[in-house]
């Protein structure tokens, strides 16, 4: 009972019934509130905007809500391949001897990690030492070349309901498609902002949890990055998920090149809304 | 939303098929972003992150539908904004609501509901001025498209609380909204 008693204090309190609150909903309409299916003309009276309200909440997604996947898939990789090779030390910054990965590839290791297999898929190397290097990477050779996949974006995060608003927003989902920015330069260069973030989270986690482990090429990438393994906990500091901290101004500006209002490019949505949408949502 | 692919998507997402992942994340990644705006709009970005990293390490235990696995992100989300909370907690010189989201869509601001309609932002920071269980009551029903009974689970209460949260949510809206348009009709 405890937590609900507030509520149905407050529902004793509030008036429901049609005739005394003008505002009163029966439980089918606030369902088809919710769900999008009644627009803003076919809203009960004195929900009109709440109506638009919701329907701007589920629009599309904009393209800085869609900014952060490489760092995403790089923990990905990380927890994957620390996975599949149990093997490793946590702290081993060695590279990984597999199978008939000569030194050749292992002198490649360092260029490839994380975000270099597909510099590596697509930039002339022969074959065998791509296989190499997507050996290391993922221990079972079926590895993916890492760049972001980008699915075809749903068009809205809600289906379009049967009366939505249908004016155009400016935002096209797949206007921002193909193009989304790779997370940094790849290879052994500084870290781009999103693959330092991936792979601090991943040597943070491997710090605090008994069950984190980290790959042990991210983790040498990492302390070529911070320059050195000693060095790596202040390079990944402000990291910490959850810390506030200065956004880090070394991100790549964003190649897309069309900045939104009132975001600087590359920024990747300081306040995690990413660009504002200043369009009515596209498809509700 | 992922579809009948979704059993195939989710094994080879757990299995660390980046492609399959990545289409995880597309669909829920803005949801999340959103879920966090209004929930804790000061870290939203780096908690959407560090959900991310939960659903990494879980992914491959994970065992459901998609709906089910959407309301498994959203308990790691919820648990991720909770201890979020409390660590900020002991951090008295941060501030916690008093973010530029949030001033940037004052309610009282006619500009924030103009005539052509909201942005997403300002949606979402109006939702966010509801009562906490009520504001999350609503994200997770509309942005996250949570089934009621889901909602309830994630939120630890009933599933009348939540229908009446959300009630509660949406008038207190319409109110609200309805004080900005006679400011609108004044001004």
């Amino acid at each position: 009972m405890g937590p609900d008693d507030a509520f149905s204090a407050e529902m004793r309190r509030l008036p429901l019934d049609p005739d005394t609150d003008p505002l009163a909903l029966d439980d089918e309409t606030v369902e088809r509130l919710l769900a999008g299916e009644l627009s803003p003309e076919q809203a009960p009276p004195g929900y009109a905007e709440v109506a638009e309200l919701l329907a701007a909440a589920t629009a599309a997604p904009t393209r800085g809500e869609l900014a952060g996947q490489a760092a995403v898939l790089a923990e990905l990789r990380a927890v994957t391949s620390t996975r599949r090779a149990p093997a490793h030390a946590r702290r081993a910054a060695r590279p990984p001897r597999r199978r008939w990965a000569g030194a050749a590839a292992v002198a490649l290791v360092g260029a490839l990690v994380t975000g270099g297999v597909a510099v590596a898929a697509s930039g002339g190397l022969p074959e065998p030492v791509r296989e190499a290097a997507r050996s290391i990477l993922s221990s079972d050779g079926d590895a993916r070349p890492a760049a972001p996949s980008q699915p075809g974006p749903a068009p809205s995060l809600v289906p379009p309901g049967p009366a939505g608003a249908t004016t155009a927003g400016a935002e096209g989902p797949r206007a921002t498609g193909s193009t989304h920015p790779r997370s940094g330069p790849a290879g052994t260069g500084p870290l781009g902002e999103q693959e330092k973030k991936g792979l601090c989270r991943a040597f943070l986690a491997s710090q605090d949890k008994t069950t984190g482990k980290m790959d042990a090429t991210a983790f040498a990438r990492l302390a070529r990055a911070a320059g050195g393994e000693s060095r790596i906990p202040a390079y990944c500091e402000g990291h910490q998920p959850g810390d506030a901290k200065p956004k880090d101004q070394e991100e790549p500006p964003d190649s897309q090149g069309q900045g939104q209002s009132g975001s600087p490019p590359g920024s990747g949505g300081g306040q995690g809304q990413g660009e504002p949408q200043t369009t009515r949502p596209s498809s509700r | 939303m992922i579809g009948p692919e979704f059993p195939q998507v989710l094994s080879a997402a757990a299995r660390g098929d980046e492609e399959a992942f990545g289409r995880l994340w597309h669909d829920l990644q803005p949801r999340v972003l959103r879920y966090f705006a209004v929930v804790s709009a000061a870290a939203a970005e780096d908690l959407a992150s560090e959900t991310w990293l939960g659903v990494v390490r879980g992914i491959e235990r994970f065992r459901g539908s998609e709906p089910a696995f959407r309301a498994w992100v959203f308990t790691i989300a919820r648990h991720v904004a909770l201890d979020w909370r409390r660590r900020a907690a002991h951090r008295p010189t941060e501030d916690l609501a008093a973010d530029g989201l949030l001033e940037q869509v004052a309610p009282d601001d006619p500009a924030a509901a103009a005539v052509e309609g909201f942005s997403t932002r300002a949606a979402l920071g109006l939702v966010a001025t509801l009562p906490a269980d009520q504001a999350e009551a609503v994200v997770l029903r509309v942005v996250a498209g949570l089934e009621v009974d889901r909602v309830a689970a994630i939120m630890g209460k009933r599933p009348g609380t939540v229908r009446v949260l959300t009630h509660r949510g949406l008038r207190r809206l319409a109110e609200r909204l309805g004080d900005d348009a006679r400011i609108r009709r004044v001004v």
